[in-house]
């Protein structure tokens, strides 16, 4: 049931998802040709991921809020926890698409010096969406499309500004926060991954807290 | 007759406007008027019982089973037509189905290719493209398609024209064929019920005013007219609503043994289901 769910937010993200796929494989090229970093590869798959899901994520709450559609679906054997846990996975189904896509790039981009990402790089990209999405998916579900759509697009805007100079801020500093778990190292390399699902979940939790009281 | 369902005491506040210890109950293989004027509550009650809306208070059982428990058994033996569509109107009508048919466990696909013949409905059309007529029969065809044993609607026929409105009574006919079928239906359209219901639950400011049968209810009734010399102090008190004009009077009694006794030279009419429901209905 909740793959269907799935499928109907990729049916109505199907207008922009052929050229959301598209920029998939090119942004992260042209991203990494412009930054020159050391570790542009990843700010590049980064940013390309947040775009690519912020925009469809969008989208599908435009139109959830334009045409009201949750309500008949609660109306059949759909629960409301289901439509909730559909957008969260919709989430994931997306960033896996990226990161295949992502390869796909790594290889066309790779005279550009696009590499392959390490799992745990993979995993801190997931983390952040999760941080990101963890707090949209709430705070939509509370106040509503229309009044997260501001907020948030300033947000987002400012990301490929602000991103490149944090993260070289980071790494200027030298901050060394070097936690030795006694735990072998491809162990550790999940962790962040362990991480974006537990707060992923906590944030399904939130949502579908804040779903249950709401008039659809 | 089994209930098909029951509310006690449903209680409902939504800004303003509050749904007060609400009880009633829909027999089975009955079609059910919920009647009343716009803004009286019908479609908070339907939302609040489907669960669109959470209740404040009070129990809500379909087919003997709580729906907080049953949800999706219940929700399998139900079929929704919603006043304002709520479809997803960028996609086709066979991508919509092709979301809504995989909820049910009982949904069959050759009695929703049955329907969508019968209303000549293009699968490949976008929603969007849709009459306000078509939108109707497409969202019966996704609500009876799954061998539904109670069908639930919500103003389904306003804004229709009077041929698609009697196609609508007649589908409902239709489906009132097979045993163990019921309809709960709200319309403040109430001459598309004279001919179907069965049953009329009438609803004014979110209370429910009566629910009884709808001969029962209209023999109980009667509409009087005649002169205005008849009407005094004494008489005005024999009747729900009463509207006098320079050529006579005219109103709706439920005291009509007293009125018979009483007044001489009248005419003594059976009223229509809006004549009653106007009675009851309070002036705002």
């Amino acid at each position: 049931m909740l793959l269907h769910l799935v499928k109907k937010d990729l049916i109505l993200a199907k207008k922009y998802l052929l050229v959301m796929l598209i920029f998939a494989i090119v942004a992260p090229i042209f991203i990494n040709s412009k930054l020159g970093l050391s570790n542009g590869s990843f700010i590049s798959f980064l940013t390309t991921v947040l775009f690519v899901e912020y925009i469809l994520f969008n989208m599908i709450s435009f139109q959830e809020d334009k045409y009201k559609g949750a309500a008949l679906l609660c109306t059949t054997p759909y629960t409301r926890n289901g439509v909730i846990k559909a957008k969260y996975v919709f989430i994931l189904v997306i960033f896996i698409a990226c990161f295949l896509l992502y390869n796909l790039a790594a290889v066309i981009g790779a005279s550009y010096g696009l590499t392959r990402l390490s799992i745990y790089s993979v995993g801190v990209a997931l983390l952040i969406i999760s941080v990101f999405f963890g707090i949209l998916i709430p705070v939509q579900t509370k106040f509503g499309y229309e009044k997260t759509k501001y907020i948030f697009l300033i947000m987002i805007f400012l990301t490929p500004f602000t991103l490149p100079t944090i993260i070289e801020w980071y790494q200027s500093i030298d901050i060394n926060i070097n936690i030795d778990l006694p735990i072998p190292q491809s162990i550790k390399d999940w962790i962040p991954f362990a991480i974006a699902v537990l707060m992923g979940l906590i944030s399904m939790i939130i949502s579908i807290r804040i779903y249950s009281r709401k008039n659809l | 007759m089994k209930a098909v369902l029951e509310v006690n005491n449903l209680k409902k506040e939504l800004g303003s406007f509050s749904l007060e210890q609400l009880t009633f109950s829909l027999k089975e293989g009955c079609i059910t008027g919920f009647i009343g004027v716009n803004g009286s509550g019908k479609t908070t009650t339907i939302k609040t019982i489907l669960g669109l809306y959470p209740k404040d208070d009070g129990s809500i059982k379909f087919f003997g089973k709580d729906m907080e428990k049953n949800e999706y058994e219940i929700k399998n033996r139900i079929g929704v037509v919603l006043d304002e569509g709520y479809f997803y109107e960028e996609m086709t009508l066979k991508e919509m189905k092709s979301i809504i048919a995989p909820a049910y466990t009982n949904w069959d696909e050759s009695v929703f290719l049955n329907y969508i013949n019968r209303f000549n409905l293009k699968l490949n059309q976008k929603i969007a493209t849709l009459s306000k007529g078509m939108r109707m029969k497409f969202a019966i065809t996704l609500a009876l398609s799954h061998h539904a044993d109670l069908l639930i609607m919500d103003e389904p026929t306003s804004g229709l024209d009077p041929l698609i409105r009697n196609e609508l009574m007649e589908i409902l006919l239709d489906f009132m064929e097979e045993e163990g079928k019921s309809v709960f239906f709200s319309t403040h359209i109430t001459s598309d019920l004279e001919k179907v219901a069965d049953m009329l639950i009438l609803i004014d400011n979110g209370k429910i005013v009566f629910n009884e049968s709808k001969d029962e209810l209209l023999e109980r009734h009667a509409l009087i007219k005649g002169d205005n010399r008849l009407i005094n102090e004494h008489s005005t008190k024999l009747f729900l609503r009463l509207r006098q004009t320079p050529f006579g009077f005219e109103g709706i009694t439920n005291k009509v043994d007293q009125v018979c006794e009483q007044m001489k030279d009248i005419i003594i009419e059976r009223p229509s289901i809006e004549d009653v429901m106007l009675a009851y209905v309070k002036e705002r």
